[in-house]
């Protein structure tokens, strides 16, 4: 019986260690791809002052190994990214539509 | 039919692109009959009283505080700066036609050398580089004050920015032009949403002023601000209220815009600097 629990513990403990790694991982990558969205919105002429916080908070949350939240920010960063590219591809002919009649 | 259907596409095809590539003197005709029509009660050049021309109460207000304006000491800096020599001994005077007096009206001006529209502050900069001095911040402070006062030297004088010509000179005027009515930011608006579309509605409890008229009067005292703003830093304000990341003061997108935006306000009187709320 004793065994059994002492097995189920590390194996609880490796479990819980993999999972942490793949998080901190998750976090990274996300963080990396939402700063590549973000330099791409810059280059586009139509960055949004919403997006450099999100990014530096994924980033301060990452430093204190709170990966899910880093996850988040970043998620939410990349959202906005997406919105401003396509915002700017939109304007690139549309732009037009503003003009007085 | 199908015969119809292509001229009548090809008809709309002409339409649209004489729209977007109308030329800076149509559009200008186009820009300000807008505003005529908007509010036909409104002669031309009192658009260069800004959100005033629209709001008689705010109006009367206005000019009650122009009694003692907020900017008057900041106003007397920038003559002192602006007449202080440089440790070479030359002054702002040397750098500009007629000594830098009733010259406003002129810029924002393109140099055809250099490939690039010239603001005043720009050139206000270009003139302390010349003489060994450090360029001065590009938003507030001593370049405001000393724009502020050159201003007050071409009170009256008419906004006379030259249309916009040469290759060089139409693709400055068309990329300020692009800005003004593209939108951005998270809001998603473009300059003109507010100051064109929704002119004299109220975004919150502001009444949302024409863009015909606006670089009369800069720089401007905000009241909010506490002293003078370049037309720059304006710029600053209206992208961070729509949630788009402003541009760093003098970047080539902002001159561009003021080159257009001037240029759309030509035949107004310069009747800065001016307090804003």
């Amino acid at each position: 019986m004793k065994m059994q629990s002492l097995l189920l513990s590390i194996l609880l403990s490796i479990f819980c260690l993999t999972a942490n790694a793949q998080t901190k991982d998750e976090a990274k990558r996300a963080i990396d791809h939402a700063q590549i969205l973000w330099d791409q919105t810059i280059i586009a002429g139509h960055e949004w002052n919403t997006i450099k916080p999100l990014v530096a908070q994924a980033k301060q949350a990452l430093k204190s190994n709170d990966f899910t939240k880093a996850l988040a920010l970043a998620t939410q960063a990349s959202v906005q990214s997406k919105h401003a590219l396509v915002q700017a591809e939109h304007e690139k002919t549309n732009w037009v539509k503003n003009l007085p009649k | 039919m199908k015969n119809v259907l292509n001229s009548l596409l090809t008809v709309l095809l002409l339409v649209s692109v004489t729209v977007v590539y109308a030329t800076p003197g149509q559009d200008k005709e186009t820009f300000q009959r807008f505003y005529s029509e908007h509010f036909p009660d409104i002669a031309i050049e009192d658009f260069a009283d800004g959100v005033y021309a629209l709001d008689q109460d705010a109006r009367d207000q206005w000019q009650a505080m122009n009694d003692f304006p907020p900017y008057e000491d900041d106003l007397g800096e920038g003559q002192e700066l602006f007449n202080t020599a440089f440790a070479n001994g030359k002054n702002y005077a040397s750098c500009f036609k007629n000594k830098g007096e009733n010259i406003r009206q002129y810029y924002p001006k393109f140099d055809s050398k250099r490939k690039m529209v010239i603001t005043l502050e720009l050139a206000i900069n270009e003139c302390r580089i010349k003489n060994g001095e450090e360029p001065l911040p590009y938003l507030k402070g001593e370049i405001a004050k000393i724009s502020a006062y050159m201003a007050s030297t071409s009170e009256d004088s008419i906004i006379e920015i030259v249309t916009p010509a040469s290759k060089d000179e139409l693709a400055a005027y068309q990329a300020g032009k692009q800005y003004f009515y593209s939108k951005r930011g998270q809001l998603n608006f473009s300059c003109a949403n507010c100051h064109v579309q929704n002119v004299g509605r109220k975004a919150r409890s502001e009444t949302l002023s024409p863009a015909l008229g606006h670089p009369t009067h800069f720089p401007v005292y905000r009241l909010k601000w506490a002293n003078f703003g370049t037309l720059h830093r304006r710029f600053v304000s209206c992208n961070k209220q729509v949630r788009a990341q402003p541009l760093t003061g003098q970047s080539e997108a902002y001159r561009n815009l003021e080159y257009f935006l001037t240029y759309m306000s030509n035949g107004l009187p310069i009747n800065g600097p001016a307090s804003r709320k």
